[in-house]
């Protein structure tokens, strides 16, 4: 019997979700065993590094790298299945973007350590340890992977073949990918997106959409929405105007606004920026006509209290991926 | 590809801070394919015409003119490229004079952002596509929303071009407020006699054929563009056919129920069907149906029964909606008055001897309420006359500027009281006298020299108290400073500032042309181009835009029709430039975020297709909608986003 092509799935900085959307197969895993033989995962799989490093270079047919890189490890896992991988997919808005670690990106390393492990009111640290990557100690030293100044993509780290969007990625886009592999279609040009659409996600959602002008924002404990028409519309900050399509719309279908995780659409290089430009523009201005420049000043202060959080709203899947990467030191 | 860069001197003005030796070194070696040409005054005929055959002989791809700022030549310079057989759009300038030689003082620094600049511009021009200017058939008609002074005035000249014009009119009556005055300022004129022939030449003059006159008539849907509207309005019942009815008024005869009559501010009566007053044109009654017992439950027939001619009455006449095509809309839909309530220490409303200017005038009017007689509510005339100047006027929350006509009128009150009441006095409380005008100033100097005539100054109106003194309001001046002082007037007048017509709003939207600050409709330029909205082919004239007099109002008439007659001439193509937004259909996800984004409504969405569409007619290639849109499904030709990043990178690696 011919050998299996062989199939890897690595999390750097992540949380699981990726792999619970690959276990959201369901049946069709099966699908997958039958013609991968799926050789790495820690998740789900005991192999170890050691069992990845004795393979040779391009030993994997193909590996779907989930997570941010946050660590020194992280960046070393990434370079070393990049080599043993034929093809390498950035798996999830974390690998894709940064996603959710990379919002750390607005502060710097010493910032968080003083957050997380001296500030925190739930944490007791008297002798103010923080993480060292090297701590001696009388037997010796030991050494942990040092943490990054910066949260990266993966693609900032290595040569990325395919980029799989989304927090995680809808077990049926990925299932089409795995299918399609399967089967030998095309993927694409390399470097491109695979698993999702090229429009935006009001192209999948099925509300009523109108011309636009907002009077304020409504954070979603504020309102009840209406079912019909566009969440934007009401004054939820919906971020299905500036986020690739490919869920289908499964946000606002259930009345949440879309947060953004299949990352910008085609051709858009800060999510983020598109965002806050294109709710500059429907934003109605026409009461702040003629207003002193005090009374002016007051009432933008008054509207921008409704988004307590910008960067954690309109960046909240792409910071370490846009144009502003982070906060400027 | 071959760019040809043409580095024009200005005749010394820009080599004397840029040394064109570097700026071709520097291209040299940042660019392949770039030839470099000095020209001494590119402007000139001969530079243009040496432009013009230079490209002719070695044909580049793209061409990157270094000279002035655009603003000066660059349309010259498209020329001369055209003249060279070349797609005018295929050139770039770059402005090294004004952002350049002209304020950078180190010629080393000048000559080094010179370089910068044009070899940006070389990058851009690199990706620049052949755009084609685009022609479309245009309407030379126009729809007149309004038949006062203005309106009419821009009708009958519409019409005596050969242009068809749908003259629409809110009211029963065409000819606006003039013909409801007795004699206008400043010469006294008759204001009816005035205005009569230009209403006979709209009705049935030798112009007439041209113009569709559609009373009690309003707009209410525009489609479509510049040049090429399709409106719709709705004409609301008259009752009496305008074509059988000889004006008789046996009707009104008949008539067995009335009520007070709003063309003369309820200071009469009037019947269910009437007259809004005698001499008012079209001579066709109007009934309303408020007041009429057919349309409380009641079978009346009267009206129609009294009728000599038959079917000139149509109880059965019904609404319609009628669609008409314009290649222009003029608005020519006056004013409104301010509400005098407003200002409660006026006693306006609750004091029988408080008037206002209008009111006040339908009692100077022969055809008034009176006969013309200036008698008060209850019937006797007044032995004196206060007039209260800039009611609401020049008014923080009320209206904050000087409405022009006020203390004109007011002044002609003066002269027709000193004529129809010898002897009686007239108080002139004012705030600020503005009489301009080579004519008007003699209706001051008559009334300065009106020895019954007193002129008394307040700082603020809220000084003034008008109360009931038994026999007749009495006016108590409170200045802030000094004696206050009680004045017993038979009647006052309170001359209200002129303030945007009630449905100003509303129509604005309909038309997609804005108000202004004070809810005017806004001016194209309030200098330049005061006769056009901010809308192509909405033209603006009369009180609509400002207050203004009834001279004022014509001229602005005129003025409007001159701009749509110059810009849609018959047989004449409209011209489309280029440089509009464009929508990548697949693309677009129809969120409509750009469609409230464009200041000249150039954006629809087509339901359809499910994306939005940019109309190159009215878009003005602003950049508005490309900025807004989510995920760059709008481009703009001519600055594209590759073509703003080139231009971008190469100035920051020039």
């Amino acid at each position: 019997m011919a050998e299996k092509p062989k199939l890897g799935m690595y999390w750097a900085s992540s949380c699981g979700g990726c792999e619970i959307s690959l276990v959201n197969l369901d049946e069709k895993i099966l699908d997958i065993a039958a013609n991968f033989d799926f050789v790495f995962c820690p998740c789900l799989l005991d192999t170890k590094k050691a069992d990845i490093e004795a393979m040779p270079d391009g030993g994997l047919a193909l590996t779907f790298f989930n997570g941010a890189i946050r660590t020194a490890e992280n960046e070393e896992m990434a370079r070393l299945l990049r080599a043993k991988s034929q093809t390498l997919a950035a798996f999830g808005a974390c690998a894709c973007e940064g996603s959710i670690p990379g919002l750390a990106n607005l502060s710097g390393r010493e910032d968080l350590f003083k957050a997380v492990y001296l500030d925190n009111p739930s944490t007791q640290n008297q002798m103010k340890t923080i993480p060292q990557a090297f701590t001696g100690v009388p037997e010796g030293g030991l050494r942990i992977p040092e943490f990054c100044e910066r949260v990266k993509t993966l693609k900032d780290v290595v040569a990325v073949d395919y980029f799989l969007p989304g927090c995680p990625p809808e077990p049926s886009r990925v299932w089409s990918v795995v299918e399609a592999i399967i089967s030998g279609k095309p993927l694409g040009p390399k470097g491109g997106v695979i698993g999702a659409g090229d429009c935006a996600v009001c192209d999948e959602c099925p509300r009523t959409k109108k011309d636009k002008r907002l009077k304020r924002f409504f954070r979603t404990w504020e309102i009840v929405p209406d079912t019909e028409s566009c969440l934007l519309e009401q004054g939820l900050v919906c971020m299905g105007i500036a986020t690739r399509s490919g869920c289908g719309g499964l946000c606002p279908r259930v009345n949440m606004p879309c947060t953004g995780c299949y990352g910008p659409p085609a051709g858009v290089s800060d999510q983020g920026a598109k965002m806050v430009g294109a709710l500059g523009s429907i934003l109605d201005v026409e009461p702040l006509r003629g207003l002193s420049e005090e009374d002016l000043e007051r009432e933008i202060e008054g509207r921008r209290a409704f988004l307590p959080d910008p960067a954690g709203t309109f960046y909240k899947y792409s910071l370490p991926g846009s144009i502003l990467k982070g906060a400027r030191k | 590809m071959k760019t040809a860069v043409y580095f024009c001197t200005c005749s010394g003005n820009v080599t004397e801070k840029i040394d064109p030796e570097h700026v071709r070194q520097r291209l040299g070696e940042l660019h392949e394919g770039v030839s470099f040409f000095e020209a001494g005054l590119l402007c000139s005929e001969e530079g243009r015409e040496s432009l013009a055959s230079d490209i002719a002989k070695n044909r580049p791809d793209r061409v990157v003119i270094a000279a002035c700022s655009p603003r000066e030549h660059e349309a010259e310079f498209m020329r001369a490229l055209a003249a060279g057989g070349m797609n005018p759009y295929l050139m770039h300038m770059v402005n090294i004079r004004e952002q350049v030689a002209w304020v950078t003082e180190d010629p080393a620094e000048a000559s080094a952002k010179a370089a910068r600049l044009i070899s940006a511009g070389v990058a851009r021009a690199a990706l620049h596509e052949p755009l084609e200017k685009r022609e479309l058939d245009v309407c030379p008609d126009a729809v007149v929303l309004g038949a006062g002074p203005a309106g009419l005035k821009a009708a009958l000249l519409l019409a005596g071009a050969g242009r068809k014009v749908t003259l629409v009119e809110k009211s029963p009556l065409i000819g606006g407020m003039p013909v409801r005055y007795e004699e206008l300022f400043p010469a006294l004129e008759c204001g009816p006699c005035m205005i009569e022939p230009l209403l006979g030449d709209v009705l049935h003059g030798e112009l007439a054929t041209n113009i569709e006159l559609l009373t009690l008539s309003e707009l209410t849907e525009v489609l479509g563009f510049y040049g090429n509207f399709s409106v719709k309005i709705k004409k609301r019942p008259r009752y009496a056919d305008t074509e059988k009815c000889i004006g008789c008024a046996e009707c009104v005869e008949a008539c067995p129920v009335s009520a007070g009559n709003q063309y003369n501010y309820g200071m009469d009566e009037r019947k269910a069907v009437y007259f809004p007053f005698p001499g008012a044109l079209p001579n066709v009654p109007v009934l309303d149906e408020a007041l009429c017992l057919r349309f409380s439950g009641g079978d009346c027939r009267l009206c129609a029964d009294a009728c000599p001619v038959p079917g000139a009455i149509d109880l059965d006449d019904r609404e319609e909606i009628v669609g008409r095509k314009a290649g222009a809309v003029i608005v020519a839909t006056g004013s409104g008055v301010y509400d005098c309530r407003g200002l409660p220490n006026l006693g306006y409303g609750e004091i029988a001897g408080v008037y206002t200017a209008p009111e006040f005038e339908r009692l100077l009017a022969a055809n008034g309420p009176t006969g013309g007689e200036i008698v008060g509510r209850d019937g006797r005339a007044p032995g004196s006359v206060a007039i209260i100047h800039c009611v609401g006027s020049m008014d923080k929350g009320h209206a904050d500027y000087c409405s022009g006509i006020c203390c004109r009128y007011a002044l002609k009150f003066n002269h027709m009281l000193e004529k129809k009441l010898p002897g009686a006095k007239v108080y002139h409380f004012f705030r600020e006298l503005a009489v301009p005008g080579k004519e008007d100033f003699a209706l001051l100097k008559h009334a300065r020299e009106n020895p019954e005539a007193l002129f008394i100054r307040y700082s603020d109106i809220r000084d003034l108290e008008i109360r009931d003194g038994g026999s007749g309001p009495s006016i108590i001046h409170r200045p802030g400073s000094g004696k206050s002082e009680t004045f017993a007037a038979g009647m006052v007048v309170l001359c209200p500032a002129v303030v945007p017509a009630a449905g100003a709003g509303a129509l604005a939207a309909m038309l997609d042309a804005p108000l202004d600050g004070f809810g005017f409709f806004e001016e194209l330029h309030g200098r330049l181009d005061s006769a056009k909205s901010k809308m192509n082919g909405v033209y603006l004239a009369g009180a609509c835009q400002a207050p203004m007099d009834i001279r004022e109002a014509m001229s602005r008439g005129a003025a409007a029709a001159g701009c749509a007659l110059s810009e849609l001439v018959p047989g004449r193509m409209l011209d489309v430039s280029p440089l509009h937004g464009v929508v990548d259909a697949e693309k677009c996800s129809g969120c409509r975020v750009c469609v409230a984004v464009c200041p000249y409504k150039a954006i629809s969405f087509d339901p359809e297709l499910g994306a939005a569409e940019i109309n190159p007619v009215l878009c003005r290639g602003c950049g508005t909608c490309a900025a807004a849109c989510p995920l760059e499904a709008i481009g703009a030709n001519h600055f594209t986003t590759g073509e703003i990043l080139a231009e971008m990178e190469g100035a920051l690696n020039g």
